[in-house]
């Protein structure tokens, strides 16, 4: 008995917030699918009385979001891939190999960590700017090849790789380069995915950065795009851009849900370790 | 004995050439701009136009501490300050609080919890721009969510970003919103780090769930703690895109954070001088905060 009324106490429970956390939600894709009209309304409908699948279409083509799409997806993968390949090589350098100095550079490489990102900001201008790469996209991939969290991540994972196998795989003429993909990157697995995926979402998102390195439109990025589009005086163009938001928010939640085991026991044993 | 220095040697410089690709990003893009910002803080603080094509570059004259002067007689530059703080205080403890007991909610088994735990979770994956655009039309004075319930219910309206009050609690909101669930499943994998042996042997000697939560369950989440903390402080400090979008740093500057003042300082007035020294002070800040902290969490932590 005691234990069925905790059972519907939870289950209240639990029907109460997905309903308050899915608001927000449920209000971005209801205005989504509004006319003009009906999205200017006062007081507002709660569910759109017709729905404009155009919004969709016309965001898409008309407002130039498929260029923002691609744009996004090519920085978002260079830059993911590009993490992934200098945090192995560096995470298994810095937690196996017994180099002068190493200590020092991951101490100096964690301590990065609790710059604010604001320090950088100018900086990271000024030298773009001298590189060349203002308003290109290789302006937020390069600067970001390579970051703390994801060194840090792959040295923590790798320090658990038995030393054993790795003499065991010397021993059988595997080389110092062969290590990493013979070694290596099968037994972090795991890892790779999570950390794939904590920069995927990352740089998916990311905004300060492409505001400050870049300034064409054709340039920007999905979040830059947005940005712009809402600050723009035109008020007639909320539910375009509600629904670019939607658009731009699919790729991740797909990609969440298909691998969000991965996702959520890499940010768990991230933070036991960490 | 020649041999196998040779084979050191082969192991040192095979280990750097493999460290390289990483080092030389954290090098030129993490450490020298750090040290960047620190000598420009005392640079003149006007920049020059590169070939009139609107991108700058900074003279080196060195001026001493005058940007650190200038940024301490700025007004907005403590308003920003006051206006970061306000956040902090609305968002750090009730991030904390929310996530804990989630946490402890999720920690249960029951038909459903992955469900929960995933939805509680979906925000968190949502760019801060696209969060405050979907907060933007739910707190819309006229087509709002917020205000259309409100007034089902018989309550007036409120112009919810347009008041010096209340627009930076509805930005602490939405990251609370954003970001609860991150924080949920740190705290989750704390409580599941927690022996349950110990639960048994205080059960064993008579102690209630409160006696349990204050003597095992609080304790042992304080190097958690410290690590949510340094995050949500760091988040704190940082908040800047939010602003950007939702409130432009209005109405009356309620909601210029720091990172905000920087940027504008920056981008809009181009005084890159003042902009890095209002960096620099933020870092330090930032620093003292984090140190502090963890003094005082880790003193809580050996006393229970």
């Amino acid at each position: 008995m005691k234990k069925n009324s905790k059972m519907i106490f939870n289950y209240v429970i639990m029907f109460g917030l997905i309903s308050l956390f899915l608001i927000p939600l449920y209000w971005l894709l209801a205005g989504s699918f509004k006319s003009n009209f009906e999205f200017n309304l006062v007081p507002p409908t709660m569910f759109p009385e017709e729905i404009i699948f155009g919004n969709y279409s016309t965001a898409w083509t008309q407002l130039g979001f498929n260029q923002a799409f691609q744009n996004s997806m090519i920085v978002t993968i260079s830059t993911t891939v590009l993490n992934m390949i200098t945090g192995t090589l560096a995470g298994f350098i810095l937690s196996k190999k017994k180099i002068p100095g190493g200590k020092i550079i991951l101490a100096l490489i964690v301590s990065v960590l609790i710059v604010p990102p604001a320090v950088l900001l100018l900086p990271l201008y000024f030298m773009i700017v001298k590189l060349g790469l203002y308003d290109t996209l290789s302006a937020i991939i390069f600067p970001f090849a390579a970051n703390a969290f994801t060194i840090f991540f792959m040295k923590q994972y790798i320090d658990d790789i038995p030393n054993d196998l790795i003499e065991a795989a010397r021993i059988d003429g595997v080389g110092e380069f062969g290590l990493i993909p013979k070694v290596i990157v099968p037994l972090s697995t795991p890892a790779l995915v999570t950390v794939a995926l904590i920069n995927f979402v990352g740089n998916w998102n990311a905004f300060t950065m492409p505001l400050v390195l870049l300034r064409s439109n054709e340039k920007f990025t999905l979040p830059l795009k947005q940005a712009k589009m809402a600050n723009a005086t035109d008020v007639n163009q909320w539910t375009l851009i509600l629904a670019a938001t939607v658009l731009s928010i699919l790729p991740v939640l797909v990609i969440f849900i298909g691998s969000q085991r991965y996702f959520v026991k890499g940010i768990m044993e991230g933070a036991v370790k960490g | 004995m020649k041999m196998k220095m040779k084979m050191k040697v082969r192991t040192i410089v095979s280990g750097y050439i493999i460290l390289l690709p990483a080092l030389i990003v954290m090098l030129m893009f993490n450490f020298y701009p750090v040290i960047w910002s620190f000598l420009v803080s005392f640079k003149e603080t006007k920049a020059i136009d590169i070939k009139n094509s609107a991108l700058y570059e900074i003279p080196g004259v060195f001026v001493g501490i005058e940007n650190y002067q200038k940024v301490l007689d700025n007004d907005l530059f403590f308003k920003s300050i006051v206006n970061t703080g306000y956040f902090a205080i609305i968002f750090i403890p009730f991030t904390l609080l929310f996530s804990l007991l989630l946490a402890i909610y999720v920690n249960q088994k029951f038909k459903g919890v992955n469900f929960f735990r995933t939805i509680i979770f979906v925000p968190y994956i949502i760019s801060v721009i696209s969060s405050s655009l979907i907060f933007m039309t739910l707190f819309n004075t006229e087509a709002g969510f917020v205000n259309a319930t409100l007034e089902f219910f018989g309550i007036q309206g409120i112009s919810w970003l347009g008041d010096e009050r209340l627009a930076m609690p509805v930005i602490a909101l939405m990251s609370i919103w954003r970001r609860v669930g991150y924080f949920m499943l740190l705290y989750l994998a704390g409580l599941q780090n927690i022996p349950k042996s110990l639960y048994e042997a205080a059960q064993i000697d008579g102690a209630n769930w409160l006696d349990k939560f204050r003597n095992i369950t609080i304790p042992l989440l304080s190097k958690i703690t410290i690590v949510i903390m340094v995050l949500l402080l760091r988040d704190a400090l940082t908040i800047f895109q939010e602003v950007f979008v939702m409130t432009g740093g209005g109405p009356g500057n309620s909601t210029v954070t720091v990172p905000f003042l920087i940027y504008q300082e920056a981008f809009s007035y181009l005084r890159f001088g003042t902009a890095a020294a209002m960096s620099y002070i933020l870092f330090v800040i930032a620093v003292i905060v984090i140190l502090v902290q963890n003094k005082i969490i880790m003193r809580k932590g050996k006393v229970e």
